[in-house]
């Protein structure tokens, strides 16, 4: 896949971050990977009070002395925002026999956790979702989903003491997944929001057109939390937050329940449930998609939410768009991406800041 | 293949239940089992059903008794039922899952080459209210392959085998968790029994077998055809037995690490349990007897009734969750089960007989 002039989707940083573990609250592990492909790219680096990484980056010399023919033009500063965190389970208690009790952090099906692997910790522990055999399951329980406040985690110890030293209480987990990739499909954990995080990593491997703000925010899932902070210190003219957003493919689906579709390029969103986008940003957008070939398609409106949600109300406002990396299966253990479409995000986000320091508003 | 005497229980078990092989389709298991019997048996064939045997020579003067242990070495799993629009596939189980443990599961699809796909789940962004509160069938369950149509029609015929994808997880304790330990960790007792018994001389013959189609549900067909094949005076199913967790009744599970379950009820011969009791002692080794009231649930249910009855005996691996993707023992009573097999059947004396001659 081309970039296009653009620059180029870094799959290994896609890799490296999906595979480690980044809970909300618990974002230390993808901090520290991004802080390095970011470290010798940007021109500062900070972790700002609530754990997001905030790096600023501005254009190459010569473009500034373009720019000041211009009227010393550098164009709009940019806010472009990623989050970090992924949603997994925080254990509580450690009970008498050396189960651990867990609580969900961020939305997950609670029917996808009986059976389940899990990753405990920051060291290789691995624990289980025990599930009662179907031979001794009633035929009434077998109608009935188990609540995820029944469920345990089993990581093998004999004892609350064994159980305690290896685990305390407030030890995150994550879903124990391994990146895989065939055709131009990809597999991994966390492309909600690792996804949006590789393809801003991978656009701040050059410098931009415009002064740049990348903020890779903590605590999205716990209610868009880390973003809010960050957009009051960034204060950027323009933002936009790239996700990893849900597909709606599934056999039998209606139509219009199915998009957008995982390989059919960028989603881009008109509003969600925080947020109406900048109509003005959001033409020039689609009009960077169309000039330079970038297939794109909207976003189910009316679901979900993101950071941008939290930008564009901070301060004195400020125009925000999102664009997706559309993913099936997303707040499970296993997602699918299309690496095309990697690609062709970050191929448009580029176009985009071109065409603004051209132009805005 | 790395020779069998620096095996632990633990290295046979991360490797046998990584090998495929759902009821009726148990080709690929066999042939790496008969790779494995090579390296501790006597004699390993293969009968007309599938089973593969791995014999032991007993130092008894011939015609001598013969020993059967059977362990089942199909696992659960999927066959594809149905290909819909856009590629997804349908399946239907081959051995009782609860579908409630399958959503957002990896699988592997056993086509050429295999395939990796997932049981989709709807992200709680697009569900429709109290959506999550109603589990799903494995009906309406479907797995992706994340490839095409074309492809998947192509390189994935109706019926092929589908099995959860897990490779074995370490949990403390030495405890490992993995699709199939059911009963492939029965498996592995027979393994390692062979390899006691092949220093400890026994007088009786032992046939240790691997049986096809125990968990098909019609009948345990590889136990059923292997006993009338092999006619044994005497017959010992190795399977798992529910470990503790919670949920479950006392009475109904026995306690990871408890040594071996000996199974109690009309399934078993008295005087077999008795022995195995008095060769746990003996051993100073810990033991459960676990009730059977209806039956055990295993090969022996069908040995005891094959030819014109055989005495038959269980002995159980404690494990968890059974027939989920994380099946969990410990390894040491996988040793625990070999020690006290390899010792009762090196005590038999020739004489032993089950039938009882009271006139």
């Amino acid at each position: 896949m081309s970039a296009n002039g653009a620059p180029k989707f870094r799959e290994d940083i896609l890799e490296a971050i999906s595979n480690a573990p980044g809970v909300s609250g618990g974002e230390e592990a993808i901090r520290n990977i991004l802080a390095e492909y970011a470290r010798d790219k940007v021109d500062s680096l900070e972790v700002d009070p609530m754990g997001s990484l905030v790096a600023r980056i501005d254009p190459t010399p010569a473009r500034r002395k373009a720019g000041g023919r211009n009227g010393g033009r550098r164009g709009p500063h940019v806010m472009l925002c990623a989050h970090m965190d992924e949603v997994g389970i925080m254990v509580t208690a450690v009970e008498k026999e050396g189960r651990l009790r867990f609580r969900r952090v961020g939305g997950i099906d609670p029917r996808i956790l009986p059976g389940q692997v899990f990753r405990v910790g920051a060291g290789g522990l691995r624990g289980v979702v025990g599930a009662l055999p179907p031979h001794l399951t009633p035929r009434n329980e077998r109608d009935r989903v188990t609540p995820a406040d029944d469920l345990y985690l089993d990581i093998g110890a004999r004892s609350r003491e064994e159980a305690e030293e290896r685990v305390p209480v407030g030890t995150y987990a994550v879903f124990d997944t391994t990146y895989e990739a065939w055709g131009t499909t990809r597999k991994g954990k966390a492309f909600d929001d690792r996804a949006g995080c590789a393809v801003l990593a991978s656009l701040i491997q050059r410098r931009p057109p415009v002064p740049v703000t990348a903020v890779w925010s903590v605590q999205e899932e716990v209610g868009l939390r880390g973003a809010t902070a960050a957009a009051r210190r960034v204060q950027p003219d323009v933002a936009i937050v790239l996700e990893g957003t849900a597909s709606g493919e599934a056999p039998g689906a209606p139509p219009d329940e199915q998009s957008p579709f995982m390989g059919k390029g960028p989603a881009l969103t008109v509003h969600d449930r925080t947020l109406m986008v900048h109509a003005r940003l959001l033409s020039r957008i689609e009009e960077m998609a169309k000039r330079h070939k970038v297939p794109t398609q909207w976003k189910r409106p009316g679901v979900g939410g993101t950071d941008a949600g939290r930008i564009a109300i901070s301060g004195a406002g400020v125009p925000s768009a999102v664009v997706s990396v559309v993913c099936r299966y997303i707040h499970a253990p296993a997602a699918y991406l299309d690496v095309r479409d990697a690609q062709r995000t970050v191929t448009l986000i580029w176009h985009t800041l071109e065409t603004l320091r051209k132009e805005w508003p | 293949m790395v020779e069998s005497a620096v095996r632990t229980s633990a290295d046979w078990l991360r490797y046998i239940t990584s090998l495929p092989g759902v009821p009726g389709q148990e080709d690929a298991v066999a042939r790496e089992l008969m790779k494995a019997f090579g390296t501790v048996a006597d004699k390993v064939e293969r009968d007309r059903m599938g089973s593969v045997y791995g014999w032991i020579h007993g130092v008894g003067k011939a015609p001598r008794p013969r020993a059967l242990l059977a362990a089942h070495m199909d696992k659960i799993g999927f066959l594809v039922r149905a290909i819909e629009p856009g590629g997804y596939l349908r399946v239907t189980e081959v051995g009782g899952f609860d579908s409630r443990t399958l959503p957002g599961k990896e699988v592997m699809i056993h086509s050429r080459p295999p395939m990796v796909a997932v049981f989709a789940t709807r992200p709680p962004h697009l569900q429709k209210k109290g959506e999550a509160d109603r589990p799903i069938q494995l009906e309406d369950l479907y797995l992706d392959t994340g490839r095409g149509e074309g492809e998947v029609r192509r390189k994935v015929p109706v019926g092929t085998m589908v099995t959860l994808r897990q490779s074995p997880v370490q949990l403390l304790g030495d405890r490992l968790a993995a699709p199939g330990m059911d009963d492939r960790a029965g498996v592995v007792v027979l393994l390692r029994t062979l390899e006691l018994l092949r220093s400890k001389r026994p007088s009786w013959d032992v046939v240790a077998v691997a049986t096809v189609e125990e968990e098909f549900g019609v009948v345990c067909l590889g136990a059923r055809t292997a006993a009338e094949n092999l006619c044994p005076d005497l017959g010992i199913a190795i399977d798992v037995s529910h470990g503790d967790m919670p949920g479950a009744r006392d009475g109904d599970t026995v306690p990871l690490g408890s040594g071996p379950a000996l199974s109690i009820g009309g399934n078993i011969h008295p005087a077999i349990l008795e022995a195995l009791k008095a060769s746990a002692k003996a051993l100073s080794m810990p033991y459960r007897v676990e009730p059977c009231p209806t039956g055990s649930g295993t090969d022996a249910m069908d040995i005891q009734i094959s030819s014109s009855g055989v005495p038959t005996a269980v002995v159980g691996i404690p494990c968890r969750y059974m027939h989920t993707g994380v099946e969990t023992v410990e390894p040491r009573d996988v040793d625990r089960c070999a020690y006290l097999l390899a010792h009762y059947l090196s005590e038999l004396s020739l004489e032993w007989r089950s039938v009882e001659v009271l006139k």
